[in-house]
């Protein structure tokens, strides 16, 4: 086909589009989210984790622990509210039907072999492939970025992520027992899978 | 494409359809003429790029062409670190190739004049008709309101947008003696970055501490007090001695010769290095236009579309904007630029505006290692802006400023990406 042809059909089919992808509920509300979580929730960086394609119970609950300051963050804590005044489940739901693409930061080879050889113990909750349980509340680790990762665990450790939540007694009882090196490793590990 | 058959078809085709090809930098003269729905947006930066970037996301089939007459995009936040020497200029310089991939018509040319009424921006000697326009163009400085400023602005840096100056006032903390005085000056609120000259003071003190111990930094603020996170910058300032904080203290004159300023009240302050960040208003194509209000320096906008409320059509976003309670932040103008964005793109397909309001998210980083942030979330009541909540750090931590590097990469994809 002649080039100016593809191009007419391009232009055709693209000023005919219907939804756009900003168009679905909760979607223009979420875009608050892009400047630390990027674009459809899929974070570029090191700390802030993705959350396209998150559980939408999970989100929920993270959004209200947040408001709620039982999940201390002063960064999350004032956006939290923000999320509950437009509609969490709309914004839940718009994050749910993402696609999630693994994180694009790089992880050192070696730490997360060290890591692979310790990541058993974190299966039993999260599942051999670390995918997690969504109907328990259990997310998914692949892919996510380290520092996320290795921040949480600490936070875990140190009893600073919701103290008193009886869902997550297992994981801190957990962490205690594993340095903070092998947190570090496990991070690089899960990170890595795909 | 075979390299023969490329230069074929740029020989052969029309010069709208030449741009089109990649390497082909586009002019004004390609635009002359509008074929379907177009925005266009001045300003390149926090805002102007963003909202660049999401009306192509939201609605590809509109035309988007960007305004933008220098080549790199320089981050004004992080730029602090710069003069500190622990991050360097090119980690923080982007340039505007993925907005290309988007689909963003990028043109490095400035925009002259706006004329509201036939919907149409000048640049040069030529017209670009558009069917909204986003006006995006940060501060610009009042030298008037300084005596002497205006005629000794080469030579007196501000560094208040970040490149050349960022780099040369660097070089001149480094190249000052031991013992010597660097002096700051802080303009009346509103300006650009409310906690930004703070973070300034944090970063020129922890290098002089490091590496010039008998020398002073003199802060010289027209404010009463800091401007924002007055206790967190205190609290950090205990770590530096060689800070002499002065508040109400408004610099009304400078003098280069005599390396002078003088404050409201006729104090006169010596220095060695200068760094005078001068009072601002709207970008100059802001006024020009008539898009400021009564006070001709901030310009004021509808809280749901960012539509300018004294001319039709025409979105203003950023610093340059006033009456909403958010700072002059980048972060603020990203989300700004989201909003707009996508109020613009709901009007030109006559479907409802969703209802949108912007965040903030503030680091400033008290040394080389540790950051403290602010917080602010809003909603919209009646039409209107209001905030929810803010939320500051408890204190200062290596942990913040993980999180403040997290933020950086985050949003600069955001908006560059």
């Amino acid at each position: 086909m002649p080039l100016f042809m593809s191009l007419l059909l391009v232009l055709a089919i693209a000023s005919t589009a219907a939804a756009g992808p900003l168009d679905a509920p909760g979607a223009p509300q979420a875009l608050v989210c892009s400047a630390c979580h990027g674009f459809a929730g899929q974070s570029q960086s090191n700390t802030m984790p993705i959350i396209a394609g998150i559980a939408p119970a999970y989100f929920k609950k993270a959004i209200q622990d947040y408001a709620a300051g039982k999940r201390s963050s002063p960064e999350m804590e004032p956006y939290a509210k923000m999320v509950l005044q437009f509609g969490v489940d709309d914004v839940a739901a718009y994050f749910a039907a993402q696609a999630r693409t693994p994180s694009p930061i790089k992880v050192d080879p070696a730490a997360a072999e060290r890591g692979r050889a310790a990541a058993v113990q974190c299966t039993l909750c999260h599942g051999p492939s670390g995918k997690g349980d969504p109907s328990k509340g259990v997310p998914d680790l692949t892919g996510q970025p380290p520092g996320y990762l290795r921040n949480q665990m600490l936070l875990f450790k140190a009893d600073r992520r919701s103290p008193g939540d009886e869902q997550l007694k297992a994981v801190k009882a957990l962490m205690r027992t594993i340095s903070d090196e092998q947190i570090a490793d496990l991070a690089a590990y899960w990170s890595s899978v795909r | 494409m075979k390299a023969s058959t490329r230069r074929e078809f740029l020989r052969t085709s029309g010069s709208g359809l030449a741009v089109l090809a990649a390497g082909c930098a586009p002019t004004v003269s390609d635009f002359a003429q509008k074929t379907g729905r177009r925005v266009v947006v001045i300003g390149g930066g926090w805002g102007g790029a963003t909202a660049a970037k999401y009306v192509r996301l939201a609605d590809p089939s509109i035309e988007v062409v960007l305004l933008e007459p220098n080549k790199e995009f320089v981050s004004c936040p992080f730029s602090n670190l710069v003069l500190s020497g622990v991050r360097s200029i090119e980690s923080i310089t982007f340039g505007y190739g993925r907005l290309r991939d988007h689909g963003v018509r990028v043109l490095h040319q400035m925009a002259t004049a706006i004329e509201p009424e036939a919907r149409r921006v000048r640049v040069g000697d030529g017209y670009l008709p558009y069917d909204r326009l986003i006006v995006s163009p940060g501060v610009e400085f009042q030298w008037e309101q300084v005596e002497g400023l205006a005629a000794a602005q080469d030579r007196v840096l501000h560094a208040w947008k970040a490149g050349p100056q960022t780099v040369e006032l660097a070089k001149q903390l480094q190249s000052m003696a031991d013992g010597g005085v660097f002096v700051l000056t802080i303009p009346p609120a509103a300006y650009r970055c409310p906690p930004g000259p703070y973070e300034r003071t944090c970063q020129v003190a922890w290098y002089l501490k490091n590496n010039k111990p008998k020398s002073k930094l003199i802060v010289l603020d027209a404010n009463p007090n800091l401007v924002s996170k007055a206790a967190l910058f205190r609290a950090a300032w205990a770590s530096y001695p060689n800070i002499e904080y002065r508040a109400s203290n408004k610099v009304v004159k400078v003098d280069p010769g005599a390396r002078e300023v003088t404050t409201e009240v006729g104090d006169k302050v010596k220095y060695d290095v200068l760094n005078l960040i001068p009072p601002q208003r709207a970008g100059t194509i802001a006024v020009t236009a008539d898009l400021v209000g009564a006070d001709k320096r901030w310009c004021e906008v509808n809280h749901l579309t960012y539509e300018s409320v004294k001319h039709k059509n025409i979105h203003v976003i950023g610093d340059s904007t006033i009456g909403l309670p958010v700072p002059k932040s980048g972060n603020i103008a990203n989300a700004m630029g989201k909003i707009c964005a996508v109020a613009v793109v709901s009007l030109l397909n006559d479907k409802p505006v969703p209802p949108m309001a912007p965040g903030n998210t503030c680091y400033s980083w008290v040394s080389d290692r540790e950051a403290i942030a602010v917080v602010n979330s809003y909603k919209l009541e009646g039409g209107k802006v209001v905030q929810i909540e803010q939320k500051l750090t408890p204190g200062q931590s290596e942990m913040w400023a993980q999180n403040a590097v997290g933020w950086a990469n985050g949003i600069w994809q955001d908006m560059l990406g």
